[in-house]
């Protein structure tokens, strides 16, 4: 059970690195450094040289840096599999009666292999947007579902981690509302930064800092729901730290991390708009995003967890 | 409430957390550079010293290609096959940068017999060229042709008819960065992004 536990945190960590490295692969447009699925220039190690290309491949789409990017993504991608993978099997060995824990464990599971898949279809497709914003949503619901079971399998071993917090138990809403809206804003955010690509393009010498005027009503949409997300975030804290009875060290520490990210998000998001279009911001905004949901994933997990006190 | 030594135990979490997060920083500033650096575009060679007369009767050498990023091709104004092609897909590009003085556009006849400057000037007119950032050159036939097989390395013996198809980048030195297909939009593309990131390097210099 414990071995359980364990490689479900793995796997979540692993996922938020993946995450990372995937966010990397996009800002330094490394996305068709292999141009073929799963092999890169028809090899299971990419080429340290071009005289290493096959014939049948166009030496002028050979770009070293470009490919070990694109594949150290792939690599890490696999291993992130195996890890869920063992993770399952474990979930299925000790939890099969536990549906928190089995059922998250089998969804993460089968959206990897999708996931795998949207990787090659990116690759076919030429990296077409909708399948960029999917691979990343996808990633995101994978790393909530395994962070959920984690805490749940944790809650199994340490029952009495939230035996004496009580928590208001009006807010679910304000959980579904919170999730939902930070899944909008960084289906808008991967918006804005698609459009920026495609005027970019159009416009190939305007300043980044004059497209994002050009974007106009989606970074409004994405301020306006920036705002609503830290109303409700702050209304959460509120609810949890302040109205509540003793509330745990997580759920105390969450709360103020997530206020804190947001605060974050603010700065650097403003810093995209106003001060320059940076592809190491542009990375962490979206990652701090990612990790956000992770937080309000484990959340909800202990507010549920000490429903259970009082029923 | 947090005991104090938990508390220590946090914000040494806190700690390792914000060193793991820096190096991230790091790697990810470190890969992305590499990222850039590896789109930069090799030097070919220096384009030789040539003294052509463009379509307003005035003298273009190879120091009117200092200090600004060159598109060059080779056409002649009665060809039937890919010129069109080519003469459009230069206007495209002429328009796309027509914001920036610093993107110029040369085309070489390689008729000289028939493309004199007033075939020339008619050419420009119909096909919209009203300004020096298009500049449409003649010279002596065998000029042109040593230019063409010496200076551009390209084939250069049954002229007019069999004139290359390529688009040739040139940057602010003089010299040849790179050969774009002209009748291929794909290569287009590649071609405008490399165009913008060498007029970025000069503007940043």
């Amino acid at each position: 059970m414990k071995l359980f536990r364990i490689f479900s945190y793995l796997s979540t960590g692993l996922t938020y690195l993946l995450i990372f490295v995937g966010g990397m692969v996009r800002v330094s447009g490394a996305g068709m450094g292999c141009p073929d699925w799963p092999k890169c220039f028809d090899r299971w190690i990419p080429p340290t040289n071009i005289s290493q290309l096959p014939d049948h491949i166009d030496p002028a789409k050979f770009n070293i840096v470009l490919a070990w990017i694109e594949y150290s993504n792939r690599l890490f991608g696999a291993l992130v599999g195996i890890t869920i993978t063992v993770a399952l099997i474990l979930a299925i060995k000790y939890f099969s009666h536990k549906p928190t824990i089995k059922w998250p464990l089998v969804i993460a599971f089968i959206l990897t292999l999708v996931e795998g898949w949207l990787g090659s279809v990116l690759v076919h497709t030429i990296l077409n947007p909708i399948t960029i914003t999917l691979h990343l949503l996808l990633a995101l619901i994978i790393v909530m579902l395994l962070l959920y079971a984690a805490q749940e399998s944790y809650y199994i071993e340490y029952p009495d981690s939230e035996k004496n917090s009580k928590y208001p138990s009006n807010i679910k809403w304000a959980f579904l509302t919170l999730g939902f809206a930070l899944f909008i804003e960084i289906i808008i955010g991967t918006e804005i930064r698609g459009g920026l690509q495609i005027l970019r393009k159009e416009n190939p010498l305007l300043d980044s800092n004059f497209l994002i005027y050009m974007l106009g009503p989606f970074k409004y949409m994405h301020t306006f729901l920036g705002i609503v997300i830290l109303a409700v975030s702050i209304f959460l804290w509120i609810k949890l730290v302040k109205k509540a009875e003793q509330p745990s060290d997580l759920v105390v520490q969450s709360s103020s991390l997530i206020l804190f990210l947001i605060f974050l998000q603010i700065v650097s998001g403003e810093v995209l708009v106003f001060v320059k279009v940076k592809p190491i911001v542009q990375l962490f905004h979206l990652w701090f995003a990612a990790i956000i949901m992770g937080l309000i994933s484990m959340q909800y997990c202990a507010w549920k967890k000490s429903q259970n006190n009082y029923v | 409430m947090l005991g104090k030594n938990h508390k220590i135990t946090m914000y040494k979490l806190y700690l390792y957390l914000l060193v793991f997060i820096v190096f991230m920083g790091i790697g990810a500033s470190w890969v992305i550079e590499k990222a850039n650096a590896s789109h930069e575009i090799p030097i070919v060679k220096k384009v030789p010293n040539f003294k052509f007369t463009n379509q307003n009767g005035d003298i273009f050498s190879h120091n009117q290609l200092k200090n600004k990023i060159t598109v060059l091709d080779f056409f002649f104004t009665n060809c039937p096959g890919p010129c069109p092609i080519m003469t459009y897909n230069m206007k495209s590009l002429y328009n796309d940068f027509s914001s920036s003085d610093d993107v110029q556009f040369v085309s070489i006849t390689v008729d000289p017999e028939n493309d004199n400057i007033k075939v020339l000037k008619n050419y420009a007119d119909i096909n919209g060229i009203n300004d020096q950032r298009w500049q449409l050159l003649t010279s002596e036939l065998s000029k042109i042709k040593s230019l063409k097989r010496d200076g551009f390395m390209l084939y250069a013996d049954e002229l007019p008819q069999g004139h290359a198809i390529k688009f040739i980048l040139i940057d602010e030195h003089g010299n040849i960065r790179k050969y774009f297909d002209g009748t291929d939009e794909g290569s287009l593309s590649i071609l405008k992004k490399d165009i913008s990131n060498l007029v970025k390097s000069i503007q940043n210099t």
